[in-house]
């Protein structure tokens, strides 16, 4: 939009610069074509003023002519007067026509051979004038002259002739060359006249086009100033301006709202709104508002205000310098009502203290049943023990048997102590993650179940894993607890083969990692050749105390497994059970990478 | 395998555990003389007397009144005469952190309480035979750990 | 007035030995820690002076060859796993047989007999405080401490260091490390 209107203002320009330079050619045009056109005019006129004044002088010669026979003939006077005045006409004649033809050397050599034959002329009347008035009519010298007077008007008429040919043939050549650039001017000027017209309406429709866009924006504007006034409305949100420089505020309609007013119902201005603001807030508002003055930028400033019915609500305030065309500084602002989150997050900080309160009594007595339970309960078992090796022999047979069936209830009784003290363990929320060698832990758990694969002659591959981000003892604990499981619950015919797989993965892949949206899993899998277990248990079995065989057939607490869960939520990971009877199991556990 | 009386202390709150204790050495048949303690202060008691003779092998409680396993052993690892002594950790819990924090501050050894009679046997007669390679050998106390 | 002594035992010993030998005009030379070789002939009135003399001290000769033996096995397991320069290349069984002139089941029953433990498991202590010593010492990485102890990986190292001391290799460093930010 920006680039475009740039570039339609400099083709605005352009336009108007050429538009301006087609009107000055335009002009420059007209002007020289008229000017050639009166030049083309002045051209006739004066070609008809020389050819008028040569008949003129034509004329004026027969007159004088006419005179000097008419004289002759009748011999009265006048014809004489006329005979002098057509001699002084023919003189003015003459002038003129010099006059006229004086920039045309052509025409003036004419003149001048036309001067001298006149001259002749006017001579050979007077001889036969002069002859006439001596009386010596038919005199051979007035026949000759008589008839060489005629023979000189003849060539007069000619050498007039020719001069008006002349200037005939002049003046036909100049409108040759004047029509044809007169011919030319009016395409000329059609077509410049075309281009202006273009340029115009090429300028007139972008100016449109900017136009309507402007108008789209406006109402675009529009549009965004409502639908900002309804998120205000929906967000709890008010805004407001200040013109720092001149201490101007403007207050949007939802801000009256918020306050418990209506939209604009009373001056926008700080001393107005201070009046609402909580009486214990007012002097921290104060101070950060003056701050806000100075420099010019307001921080995220939290308080309460109290609306006339005496509710009190929490808001918070954010603002921004925002310099405009003008250069005036105005703070541009957002307040919020937070009131409700402020109640929520009362709420649940309520509840979770209460929660975290009820967790630790409870992991509190878990811990303390089961940890002080061992004392006595190993008590009672060193004292069974001793029983056993130095009293045996004396018991009778039924005691023997009480003797083996306490001493199997103290030992299952140990197994679930001891699962629950490492359960409540695993439920602290003390422990801290840390960079940690897998292998060594995996290694570590082996150690803690060496004998069950020295005497099942277990084999356990595991891939190189990479460090991790870890709890180490819970992590060992996962392995001792899986690597143990599939010990226990291992084929008696063929001896347990374990792998731990490393592999990572995305949460987006792994249909096992939906509700989680941490990106890349570390996953590794722990496979056996074991027993394994029907899929539809793959759930139950991570409960607490849950177990699918009876005690006859695997020892067992039903806590293992809950201890692995327990561990893998700790590291907000999953643990998953693949089950197939009879062939096997897969456990996943995956760890945030 | 030793000639003379080896010296051993335990400081232990509980009656049946000295009991197992003293029972243990008796049916060991290792010529040795155990002496017990009820609680923390009367051990540091007889131990800061100039004239008490130093156990080789000394055994404490972690939980016990009046003065914890853990604080005798700080003082002990603080008193110049008395810290060469072999410490031997006796305790019910066996948490990692536990075992750590009294290795670091200077245990050699860590016992959890067995179950099982034999198993204490076994136990105190492993730490017997491990302290006396270590004296016997001269191998280098201060790597002395075990954890049973 | 009391006073605390404390004392090197052998160094103790050291100057007993040479202070009573010169007293009897007698040449020796210590070898080992408890074991001397005399370097003159001695007729029997010697002897007797000699055993008498040590015996004021606390000192016994000790003429069971058994024990004598059993002392020399040991020498001979330390020098095996001190061993620097991998000059042993040999199983440690074909080793003190062969350095100790006696078949390996004879040497063995010997010592299980009079030290209530094995020569393998004496060999396994003597390893794992070795290992106990560059974890402590070196900067050596487990890895090369399970190469240079001759171990077939860090997995056996680790699992043999566990079943002898109770606790991991890695364990035992932290602890240390530990123990030595305290004292500093």
């Amino acid at each position: 939009m920006g680039i475009t209107s740039t570039y339609n203002n400099h083709f605005l320009k352009i336009a108007f610069g050429l538009g301006l330079f087609v009107i000055l050619c335009i002009g420059g045009f007209s002007y020289k074509h008229t000017q050639d056109l009166k030049d083309s005019m002045e051209m006739v006129k004066h070609t008809y003023e020389v050819n008028l004044e040569l008949k003129n002088l034509l004329a004026n010669l027969k007159n004088t002519e006419t005179s000097e026979h008419g004289f002759i003939i009748i011999n009265d006077s006048s014809f004489i007067d006329s005979y002098n005045s057509g001699r002084i006409k023919i003189a003015e004649n003459l002038k003129r026509i010099n006059v006229l033809t004086k920039d045309n050397p052509e025409q003036q050599r004419n003149l001048d051979s036309l001067n001298k034959a006149i001259g002749k002329r006017l001579f050979y009347l007077s001889e036969t004038l002069q002859s006439y008035k001596l009386g010596q009519i038919r005199s051979p010298k007035f026949i000759s002259s008589f008839k060489l007077g005629n023979l000189k008007m003849n060539s007069i008429r000619e050498q007039v002739q020719t001069m008006i040919t002349y200037e005939d043939k002049i003046l036909e050549i100049r409108q040759v060359q004047n029509k044809k650039a007169l011919e030319r001017t009016p395409i000329i000027l059609y077509s410049i006249l075309i281009l202006t017209l273009l340029l115009l309406l090429v300028a007139y429709a972008i100016i449109n086009r900017d136009l309507k866009v402007l108008k789209e924006n406006n109402e675009q504007l529009n549009i965004f100033k409502e639908s900002a006034n309804l998120s205000e409305i929906v967000s709890k949100h008010g805004s407001w301006t200040c013109n720092i420089d001149q201490d101007v505020y403007e207050f949007s309609d939802n801000f009256y709202r918020i306050l418990g007013e209506e939209p604009q119902s009373f001056e926008s201005n700080i001393e107005n709104f201070m009046k609402f603001v909580h009486k214990d807030d007012v002097q921290k508002l104060t101070t950060q508002v003056e701050n806000m003055l100075i420099e010019k930028n307001l921080p995220f400033i939290y308080y309460r205000v109290v609306r006339k019915n005496g509710e009190i609500r929490h808001l918070k305030a954010f603002g921004e310098l925002y310099v405009n065309n003008e250069g005036e500084n105005n703070l541009i602002g957002t307040t919020a009502d937070i009131t409700d989150e402020v109640n929520n997050f009362r709420l649940i900080e309520e509840r979770n203290e209460e929660l975290e309160r009820n967790n630790k009594e409870l992991s509190a007595f878990n811990y303390v049943a089961s940890h002080d339970l061992q004392e006595p309960l190993r008590k009672i078992q060193t004292f069974i023990s001793r029983l056993d090796e130095k009293e045996y022999e004396k018991l009778s047979d039924s005691g023997k048997l009480y003797m083996s069936r306490i001493k199997k209830a103290a030992s299952r009784m140990r197994l679930l102590i001891d699962d629950l003290l490492q359960f409540s363990r695993t439920n602290k929320s003390d422990n801290i993650t840390e960079l940690t060698d897998i292998n060594e832990l995996i290694e570590a758990a082996k150690q803690e179940n060496i004998e069950a694969i020295i005497s099942k002659k277990a084999i356990i591959y595991n891939d190189e894993m990479p460090n991790m981000m870890v709890i180490p003892f819970q992590i060992k604990q996962l392995f001792i607890n899986l690597i143990g499981n599939a010990l226990k619950y291992s084929k008696d015919d063929i001896p347990p083969v374990i792998n731990i797989t490393y592999a990572k993965v995305h949460s987006l892949e792994d249909k096992n990692l939906p509700n989680l949206t941490h990106g890349y899993y570390h996953q590794i899998c722990v496979i056996d050749n074991g027993i394994g277990f029907e899929q539809e248990f793959a759930e139950k079995i991570f409960t607490l105390f849950s177990r699918l065989h009876s005690r006859d057939e695997y020892s067992g607490t039903g806590i293992g497994l809950s201890i692995c869960k327990k561990i893998m939520e700790n590291h907000k990971g999953n643990i998953t059970a693949e089950g197939k009877l009879n062939e096997g199991s897969i456990f996943k556990i995956y760890i945030p990478s | 395998m030793q000639n003379n009386l080896i010296n051993i202390v335990l400081a232990d709150d509980d009656e049946d555990d000295r009991l197992f204790f003293t029972e243990a050495f008796e049916e060991l048949k290792i010529k040795s003389n155990v002496s017990t303690y009820n609680n923390g202060v009367l051990l540091m008691e007889y131990l800061n007397k100039t004239d008490s003779i130093l156990p080789e092998l000394l055994f404490l409680d972690l939980n016990m009144p009046k003065k914890s396993g853990i604080e005798c052993l700080v003082d002990i690892k603080k008193n110049a005469r008395l810290k060469d002594m072999v410490i031997a950790i006796y305790s019910t819990s066996a948490s990692e952190e536990d075992i750590e924090k009294t290795f670091v501050l200077g245990a050699n050894i860590y016992i959890k309480k067995p179950n099982d009679f034999k198993k204490l046997k076994k136990a105190l007669s492993e730490v017997v035979t491990t302290n006396w390679q270590y004296q016997t050998d001269s191998l280098n106390k201060d790597n002395f750990l075990l954890r049973l | 007035m009391k006073l605390f002594l404390k004392f090197d035992v052998k160094q103790l010993c050291d100057n007993i030995l040479s202070n009573q030998f010169s007293n009897l005009n007698i040449n020796f030379r210590i070898l080992a820690y408890g074991e001397i070789e005399i370097l003159d002939k001695l007729s029997k009135t010697q002897w007797i002076d000699v055993k008498n003399t040590l015996e004021d001290y606390g000192i016994t000769v000790v003429e069971d060859q058994k024990s004598i033996l059993i002392q020399k096995i040991k020498d001979a397991i330390i020098e095996m796993v001190n061993d620097e320069e991998e000059t042993i290349t040999v199983k440690s069984s074909v080793y003190l047989a062969e350095k100790l002139n006696h078949s390996y089941g004879y040497l063995s029953n010997l010592f299980s007999e009079i030290t209530y433990t094995s020569i393998e498991n004496y060999i396994i202590l003597q390893k794992i405080e070795h290992a106990k010593h560059l974890i402590t010492t070196s900067s050596m990485t487990l890895t090369e401490i399970a190469f240079k102890l001759n171990y077939s990986s860090v997995a056996h190292l680790s699992t043999q260091f566990k079943n002898t001391t109770g606790i991991t290799p890695s364990a035992f460093q932290r602890i240390i490390v530990k123990r030595r930010e305290i004292t500093l």
